[in-house]
């Protein structure tokens, strides 16, 4: 059963991912870099820390064994979410020589997901 | 406006659905106090993901493979939510093992993803090769 939720969790957050990312290609076809997975990995790491707030008032304790903790914050918010097209990205950005783009890009990937996970995580507890 | 799509959102439903399936087993088996489950999926999902982008750009697949692959698998069993939550964890323990959390994180995943794309490119163009002949 927990196998399952997590599975659909997943399944649901890695397709909002998809069709945010059709949507962000529709409006900004060229953008400088790649705002939609730097959105989408934001938007995802704040939702993280605000279901922790709401749900555990900080970290789970025993995650493994929680359904809800495997379902939103395994599946949902860890599928809606990417590393892999982060770091893709980052070498298209390396081999087009954007050196401006790609410095931007890292850092506001790697330094706005940890702050804005902190920042929902203080906000919602 | 998403009817032709529904290919690929179907076969991204089942890739993210492996590729976190395969994330929680690889965490319940490292189960360790620094997050080193969360680096291998990461790392590994950006290799896979870079052969496969290199790969895919000689040997062009199914629209709808590809995009369970790519967005779904390597999407699915990579998170940056969890290194968010990771690492915000580990500066509340020490600030040096959140720095090599960040460290290894990135460059490791760049770099892997560089590794992957160079081997997929090779790869497919050995392919390609033989096809000729």
């Amino acid at each position: 059963m927990n196998s399952l939720l997590l599975a659909t969790g997943a399944a649901v957050g890695a397709v909002f991912r998809y069709i945010l990312g059709l949507i962000f290609m529709n409006k900004f076809p060229s953008p400088p870099f790649p705002v939609a997975m730097l959105t989408v990995n934001l938007i995802g790491s704040f939702g993280l820390g605000a279901f922790y707030g709401i749900a555990y008032h900080g970290f789970p304790t025993d995650a493994y064994q929680d359904t809800l903790y495997l379902a939103v914050g395994l599946g949902f918010f860890g599928a809606f979410t990417t590393f892999s097209t982060f770091s893709m990205e980052t070498i298209q950005l390396y081999q087009a020589k954007k050196w401006g783009s790609l410095t931007t890009y890292v850092s506001l990937s790697i330094i706005g997901s940890v702050l804005l996970f902190s920042a929902a995580l203080w906000l919602f507890n | 406006m998403f009817e032709q799509y529904s290919k690929n959102i179907a076969a991204i439903a089942v890739g993210a659905a492996l590729g976190a399936l395969g994330r929680y087993g690889i965490n319940l088996f490292v189960d360790s106090s620094f997050p080193l489950g969360t680096v291998i999926e990461n790392l590994t999902g950006s290799l896979v993901l870079g052969f496969l982008t290199a790969f895919f750009l000689v040997k062009i697949p199914k629209e709808w493979l590809k995009a369970g692959l790519g967005v779904g698998l390597c999407g699915g069993f990579t998170t940056m939510s969890t290194f968010a939550a990771d690492t915000v964890m580990l500066l509340t323990d020490s600030l040096l093992k959140a720095t090599l959390y960040i460290c290894i994180s990135s460059f490791g995943g760049v770099l892997l993803a560089l590794g992957g794309y160079t081997i997929g490119n090779r790869i497919a163009a050995s392919m390609v090769e033989v096809e000729s002949k």
